[in-house]
């Protein structure tokens, strides 16, 4: 046990200890240049502590720090009293999310993935704005409780990305790959790159009114950052989930199914284990459209006289980190793909939009399940893209608008945006409300 | 420790390089309905490097300050790591060195108040709105910031200076049947606690509207002339135009540095905004920025016509143009990047009546509820509003976002009101190329002010 924890059990009635220390590289190209290398070494931890039935935290940089202790034990003489215990000892599944290999990155071989990718996207798009970057971390997270948990990982991430705006425009095309071992950089997402890149040199924009619209991966999080706020559990216990009392009820297409995936093999976003230390596993959250279970952490969970999840995560929509208040929180949504190309998907369609992106979606009301947002992406005409979409908004609420899903597509790509780094496939919707011309 | 630093910089093979050290403590006392989620106190500190060798730049952020010149000696070999690669080098403008000391200026200082006063008083804005049947939740919370600061560079510079930001913020949730809608509620956001206190009246007055809008009627989706209240006005400046003032957003777009000269003609020449560090009490106004140069006024539009921008030292090398003052950290993890101080449309001559008077179909949008950027497509979202019909103000509505194109809605921006407001608490997220920095010394400032054409999503 830390020592800090040894010394907290002498004044308080149960403690937790977070503490995370990473190193991290990030090299960054403008213009095809090499602009900047950042490198960071970082510690963070959190403690939080029980007195007299009380929850109090505190956080600093180093479990050591003076003072850490007192002021925790300061904020639990004032908080409101809890219903739960910090986590106990337990069996974590296996998750090999560190590479060696990928452990010894130096600045010099994100260097070289950018240069790969600049040695081939130059050749056919030399005159665009493209940004490319590399980051590389590594780290060691550990939670004790001194109830007897004791969770440890060390994990490795690494990844690249690129993307320009349109020339003239104020958005482009951003394409990313992450994973745990050393990148090799993927012909085919520079390939799409410039493939779509190309169809945005002309603008198009379509007829206000009810039109399909199919959901790239990048854009799922129109859909799952409400279905997050429906499925968190603290918004069902609150009452202010749309979602509270449907359980096993049809909240989507019967062509949905959506998974919370923990586990999920080459994610950077992968855990074994929540923030509180508790164990994570794979659970059905939407089964065909079904409404399957809620996200716990443990005093959402214990509100509800339900177990944690294992879903208790420092996240939130605008970011993560060690001052970020345990919430129930998705750590890798999968959406499961279906039979179709999503280039069929396309071809099927008379006029209808791409959506790569939503811009101002923080601003709608999506705890409702609703979203209304700048679309970013393609117009499509007779089955094929005619422009990047341009003075174009669309609206809805998915839990109506994604009940009708005309088909979801075979590929599966990272979901992106606010979301943590799991998968979704392209959903095709049957329509939603769209304000064009 | 000022003198440890200002050897390990200046003693940097580099051609300029800067350390920031800082101490922070933030304490945050947060409600959501009935129930107390946190009182919690945060200690951090730790140091930033920035490094130019040979025209190329590195930084590095560190936890243990023993480990700084280890880390300084490493950033300044990545710094020539890239300027060995680059053609174009790097250059920095030259700017005043300073050794001087800031301190916050006078004023309740929120360090002198118990935190059972800063839990009661949080405990009873909750209280008041929990009393409200329609309530079904809320979130409340206290939010205080300090950092003491020290801020070295090769030049010379040392200098330490505080920042200080106290607020209280939140949102009332309010339902009836399946509708469920947020008003957002802030006060604070300066150095001072005293704004803090006495503010039942206006917490009562988000109430009504929580509970107003349960009956008000969605957005209709479509184009629309709006009138914008001076909150969302304040936003509307600062992400549609703001944000593309912001010179190293600019620094590797050539497309925007070309339509974006200065002299070039944006608006009608009603139109005047400006950047403003020195205003007193508002939350974007400091002494000096995280690179050492002092905080001032930057003229941006000025009678219609482009007429500054915001810099660092490395794109006011760059562009040839005068330094801003804009270089800003939220906290020692990140490096500064350009940003906002408190941006503001200047006053003009019209009123709010002439301005609705003047639309036979169209909204009136209140209160600022976020938005979003990129180039010159902006979106962002309106609290509550109401339509225009014929000239006169009818009824609510809700669940508004808009978006639009920069220089074509300044182009349409054809009425500014003589009623200039400053949003009490600031806020703006921005990554500048790397991770993003939610800053709350931000503040955004306007009259009413008419826009011919926005297109609005609904139903």
């Amino acid at each position: 046990m830390h020592p800090l924890l040894e010394n907290a059990k002498r004044t308080v009635d149960q403690a937790e200890l977070y503490w995370n220390q990473s190193h991290s590289i990030a090299v960054r190209y403008e213009n095809y240049r090499l602009q900047q290398v950042t490198e960071n070494d970082v510690s963070e931890a959190s403690l939080r502590v029980i007195k007299d039935g009380k929850i109090g935290s505190a956080y600093a940089v180093f479990p050591d720090q003076e003072g850490f202790l007192d002021h925790a034990v300061s904020g639990a003489q004032y908080g409101d009293p809890i219903a739960y215990s910090f986590a106990g000892e337990a069996d974590y599944p296996k998750l090999d999310n560190y590479n060696e290999t990928t452990a010894q990155l130096q600045s010099a071989d994100l260097i070289e993935v950018c240069e790969t990718i600049k040695s081939k996207l130059q050749k056919q798009l030399p005159d665009v704005a493209l940004r490319i970057g590399a980051n590389f971390e590594k780290s060691e997270l550990a939670i004790q409780t001194t109830c007897g948990a004791k969770a440890e990982a060390k994990s490795t991430g690494v990844g690249y990305y690129f993307g320009a705006p349109f020339k003239g425009a104020g958005i482009g095309v951003f394409k990313f790959e992450s994973g745990i071992t050393p990148p090799v950089v993927n012909d085919a997402l520079l390939d799409e790159f410039v493939t779509w890149y190309n169809w945005g040199n002309q603008s198009s924009t379509p007829s206000t009114g009810r039109l399909p619209v199919i959901l790239a991966p990048e854009a799922a999080f129109l859909m799952m950052m409400p279905l997050l706020a429906g499925v968190s559990g603290e918004a069902a216990w609150k009452k202010t989930s749309p979602l509270t009392q449907r359980l096993g009820e049809q909240i989507l297409s019967e062509k949905l199914t959506i998974h919370e995936n923990p586990l999920l093999v080459g994610s950077t976003d992968a855990r074994a284990f929540d923030d509180e230390g508790v164990p994570c596993a794979k659970r059905p959250i939407v089964e065909k459209g079904i409404l399957k279970e809620f996200l716990y952490d443990q005093r959402v969970g214990a509100a509800m006289e339900q177990p944690s999840t294992g879903n208790g995560f420092k996240r939130t929509m605008f970011g993560s980190g060690n001052e970020t208040p345990i919430n129930p929180w998705f750590a890798c949504p999968t959406i499961d793909p279906g039979d179709t190309s999503w280039r069929d998907l396309v071809k099927g369609i008379k006029e209808g939009l791409l959506i790569t992106n939503g811009m101002g979606f923080h601003s709608g009301n999506y705890p409702q399940g609703q979203f209304a947002v700048q679309a970013v992406g393609f117009h499509i005409v007779n089955g094929a893209v005619v422009g990047r979409l341009d003075k174009t908004m669309i609206s809805g609420n998915i839990y109506q608008d994604c009940l009708n899903v005309a088909a979801v597509s075979s590929e599966v790509g990272s979901c992106s945006g606010f979301l943590p780094l799991g998968t979704s496939p392209y959903i095709l919707l049957d329509s939603l409300q769209v304000a064009g011309k | 420790m000022k003198s440890t630093f200002a050897n390990i910089v200046s003693s940097l093979p580099a051609d300029y390089a800067d350390l920031r050290f800082e101490e922070n403590r933030k304490i945050r006392i947060g409600y959501e309905g009935k129930e107390l989620t946190q009182v919690a106190t945060t200690l951090t500190s730790g140091g930033h490097v920035r490094a130019y060798a040979n025209g190329g730049k590195a930084i590095s952020s560190f936890s243990d300050p023993k480990r700084a010149g280890s880390i300084a000696d490493a950033t300044c070999a990545s710094a020539l790591l890239v300027g060995n690669s680059r053609e174009k080098k790097l250059k920095i403008a030259s700017a005043p060195v300073i050794t001087e000391d800031f301190h916050i200026p006078p004023g309740r200082d929120p360090r002198t108040v118990s935190l059972k006063e800063k839990l009661d008083l949080t405990n009873h804005y909750n209280d008041i709105i929990l009393q409200n049947p329609h309530v079904i939740t809320t979130q409340t919370m206290y939010d205080e910031f300090t950092s003491r600061r020290i801020f070295v560079n090769s030049d010379g510079s040392i200098i330490e200076y505080e920042l200080v930001n106290v607020g209280i913020f939140g949102m009332i949730v309010t339902k009836k049947g399946d509708v469920v809608q947020r008003v957002r509620f802030a006060f604070g956001g300066n150095t001072d606690f005293s704004p803090l206190l006495d503010r039942e009246d206006d917490v009562r007055k988000q109430i009504t509207k929580a509970c107003e809008l349960l009956d008000a009627e969605p957005a209709r989706a479509g184009t629309y002339p709006v009138v914008l209240d001076p909150s969302e006005s304040g936003v509307f400046i600062h992400e549609a135009f703001g944000h593309l003032s912001e010179a190293d957003g600019l620094q590797n777009n050539p497309s925007f540095r070309a339509k974006l000269q200065l002299g070039t003609a944006l608006g009608k020449p009603i139109l005047n905004v400006t950047d403003d560090a020195t205003l007193p009490g508002l939350p974007g106004s400091f002494e000096i920025d995280d690179e050492g140069v002092r905080g001032m006024r930057t003229p941006l539009i000025t009678d219609g016509v482009l007429s500054g921008r915001m810099h660092s030292r490395e794109t006011a090398a760059e562009f040839g143009e005068p330094l801003s003052g804009n270089m800003r950290a939220v906290d020692v993890q990140f490096t500064p990047i350009v940003r906002m101080s408190n941006i503001l449309i200047e006053t003009g001559n019209s009123t709010f009546d002439d301005m609705v008077s003047s639309i036979d179909n169209g909204y009136y949008l209140v209160g600022a509820k976020g938005g979003q950027t990129s180039g010159d497509q902006f979106t962002f979202g309106a609290q509550w509003g109401y339509r225009i019909i014929d000239g006169k103000l009818g009824n609510m509505v809700r669940d508004i976002n808009m978006s639009g194109e920069l220089f074509s809605t300044l182009q349409a921006t054809s009425m500014i009101g003589n009623d200039v407001k400053f949003g009490e608490r600031g806020g703006c997220g921005k990554g500048g190329g790397g991770p993003m920095q939610m800053n709350r010394k931000s503040g955004k400032g306007s009259p009413h002010i008419k826009i011919d054409a926005v297109t609005i999503g609904g139903i």
